[in-house]
């Protein structure tokens, strides 16, 4: 009974405060461990932030070696709509296709009356005028969004090579394709080899060689001997990017990489190295190239007689640019030593380098000694001006093919190169090349002080019926100082017909432009001119003050 | 018991009240680190727009013909170029070479002058 009559709460009190007490020990670990949670980890919740993530994925720029802007992301609006907030889509629509003319009115007009929808795109990319002109309509139910838009400053310089990409910021085309990742991770800008200064001689005398010449198309190339830095790289007809949309698909042809030529007598130079080089041919010897001669089913003849045709030196040939001469060098190589040089060179294919990549070349099905014949003085074999172009860097650095190099920095240490002739021969094409300019077909290439050594072709464009004797490629292939050479430089014209007189041959086109080019480009990229007057000036000089009183 | 209990319980008061002013002081720490982020990334879209209009403003098609009406300048030609033998004497330099130190005496002091005399000469 006594049980009965002690209060329960007595019994259970001591208990009821361990409990209460365990809960509040419990909750102030809980609070402590939080304070020490948020104490430690808030900085790390802080630097994962929206605004960082959108930083880190803006596309990068493209810089010329010097760090000139080339491509770069700014700010840009597109136009949206959410139809479930649209009455009149017919009047909203044409009210839109009056500031925006480009847009659909009818696919438009069946978007906006969807009005389960409550987003649709209506124009991607506005510039600032359509931006202001659409808010000015003052129409409901749209809304402008920021996006990155990919902008070329620079218009249409290196327009081709530099490519673009579509509203989404993927690489489409040239560089901004081929280093697509490199350029999506953001970061640093993408620094290419290429001298803006330099691409816009190239590109500014290939767009004035359309005043002199009625001209298809045309490319022009300057690279580097040594490291196969591709210093410009131009395809006329010029493309703007910021504006691809209005140009048709022969102009967004890259001419330079992308399209592939019968460049013409510009490969004799080849022809001699590798005779040489195989053991077959001396500066010293010669031939009798009075007279047209068969090779295989081939006739080869010269359009123009050479002096002293019945003894001319390999000197002469390149000089003169004999067919025939350029055939009895191959004819003595034979066909398996003329293949192994232009596989050498990279003119048979397996060319590979970063960057944007050029066009495989086209070769003759059946390689037989009329094929030998043709190709030794660059006909019936395909190939794009660059891969071409790089095929000369040997003669400048000694015998040794460089591959081309699209991005710096240019480590020397790296640059592929293989030996594909000796210095003894390089330095003996050279000679000669350099002849062809001082008293050959590229008299016209020769710019003051540079000392250009180089070879014209002027090549008949391959038909459906045959070579078509009224269209050719006209290209000239340069090498330049010759007495210290540094840079190769290459032109290719297509049709270009003078549209004054009848000289349609690369001496007075090609190897013009060319010249003009070396002249204005060489200083741009420290080459200095030779100074051999100066040299006389200055021993004159001295010798005047030397006797005056 | 009961003290022990009070005291638990203020403790957890004033930790809570911690707590949340931690959590106030960090909202508003993240919130100036987001309006700095925005400003910073405004900033930078500012910057790229600016670097596109001075690439867009200095294009040698734009700056060759400025360059050459305004400050008559033009692109350096081979003949402009000289060996340093003959520097000295298209300049008049040779003149104003000063004789070495130990060859210096009060009687050549008045050099200069003749060579000023002479720089202006020539220069007529």
């Amino acid at each position: 009974m006594m049980s009965f009559d002690r209060p329960q709460e007595d019994v259970w009190g001591p208990r009821r405060a361990r409990i209460v007490a365990g809960m509040l020990a419990m909750v102030f670990v809980v609070i402590v461990g939080r304070s020490a949670y948020v104490a430690m980890n808030g900085p790390e919740q802080a630097a994962s932030s929206g605004h960082a993530a959108v930083a880190a994925t803006r596309r990068a720029d493209i810089v010329d070696r010097k760090g000139e802007l080339l491509a770069t992301t700014v700010p840009g609006w597109s136009l949206a709509a959410n139809p479930s907030a649209i009455w009149d889509a017919g009047e909203i629509a044409s009210e839109l296709k009056s500031v925006l003319p480009k847009l659909d009115l009818i696919g438009l007009t069946a978007q906006l009356s969807d009005r389960k929808r409550q987003f649709v795109w209506v124009q991607r990319g506005l510039t600032q005028e359509e931006k202001d002109a659409v808010f000015g309509l003052g129409v409901e139910g749209l809304q402008f969004v920021e996006e990155a838009r990919r902008v070329y400053p620079r218009g249409k310089l290196a327009g081709h090579f530099l490519g673009y990409t579509n509203i989404d910021g993927e690489g489409l085309e040239g560089s901004e394709l081929a280093f697509d990742a490199r350029l999506k991770a953001g970061g640093e800008p993408l620094k290419l080899t290429l001298d803006a200064s330099v691409q816009f001689v190239l590109e500014e005398e290939l767009e004035r060689a359309f005043a002199d010449f009625d001209m298809k198309g045309g490319a022009g190339v300057v690279v580097d001997t040594h490291s196969g830095a591709v210093r410009a790289v131009a395809s006329w007809p010029a493309l703007d990017p910021n504006r691809r949309g209005d140009f048709s698909a022969d102009v967004r042809a890259n001419r330079a990489l992308n399209s592939r030529f019968e460049l013409g007598s510009i490969y004799k130079p080849l022809t001699v190295a590798a005779a040489m080089e195989a053991g077959v041919l001396t500066p010293q010897d010669r031939f009798d190239v009075s007279a047209p001669v068969k090779i295989g089913a081939a006739l080869v003849k010269d359009p123009h007689p050479l002096p002293n045709a019945k003894s001319v030196t390999a000197g002469d040939i390149l000089a003169h640019s004999s067919n025939i001469g350029t055939a009895l060098i191959a004819q003595r190589m034979g066909v398996e030593r003329q293949k192994d040089f232009l596989r050498s060179v990279h003119l048979l294919g397996g060319q590979s380098h970063e960057g944007p990549q050029t066009a495989s070349p086209l070769t003759p099905e059946v390689w037989d000694a009329t094929a030998m014949a043709t190709v030794s003085y660059g006909h019936g074999i395909s190939v794009s001006p660059l891969a071409f172009a790089m095929t000369y860097t040997a003669f400048g650095n000694g015998g040794n093919y460089v591959s081309p190099v699209f991005v710096e920095p240019v480590d020397a240490a790296q640059v592929e190169k293989s030996q594909v002739m000796s210095a003894d021969t390089a330095a003996k094409v050279m000679t000669m090349l350099r002849e062809t300019v001082t008293r050959g077909t590229g008299k016209n290439a020769d710019a003051q002080g540079y000392e250009v050594a180089g070879k014209t072709g002027t090549a008949e464009k391959p038909g459906p019926d045959g070579y078509d004797p009224n269209k050719n490629i006209t290209s000239f292939a340069a090498v330049f100082p010759a007495s210290r050479p540094q840079f190769v430089v290459l032109v290719v014209l297509d049709e270009a017909q003078p549209r004054r007189g009848d000289q349609r041959t690369a001496s007075y086109t090609a190897a013009s432009i060319a010249g003009k080019v070396i002249a204005r480009a060489a200083p741009l990229l420290d080459v200095r001119p030779v100074l051999t007057a100066s040299r006389a000036e200055a021993a004159s000089l001295r010798v005047s003050e030397a006797t005056t009183p | 018991m009961r003290k022990l209990t009070i005291i638990g319980g203020l403790i957890v008061v004033v930790l809570a009240v911690a707590v949340y002013r931690a959590k106030l002081g960090a909202e508003e720490t993240q919130g100036e680190i987001d309006t700095l982020s925005a400003e910073a990334s405004s900033i930078g879209k500012d910057i790229a727009v600016m670097k596109a209009e001075e690439a867009y403003l200095t294009r040698p098609e734009r700056i060759g013909p400025i360059a050459r009406q305004k400050l008559g300048l033009e692109q350096a030609t081979p003949g402009q170029y000289t060996a340093s033998e003959a520097l000295s004497r298209r300049l008049g330099e040779e003149r104003l070479t000063l004789p070495p130190v130990e060859e210096a005496s009060p009687t050549s002091a008045p050099a200069p002058k003749e060579v000023k005399s002479r720089e202006v000469q020539s220069g007529q």
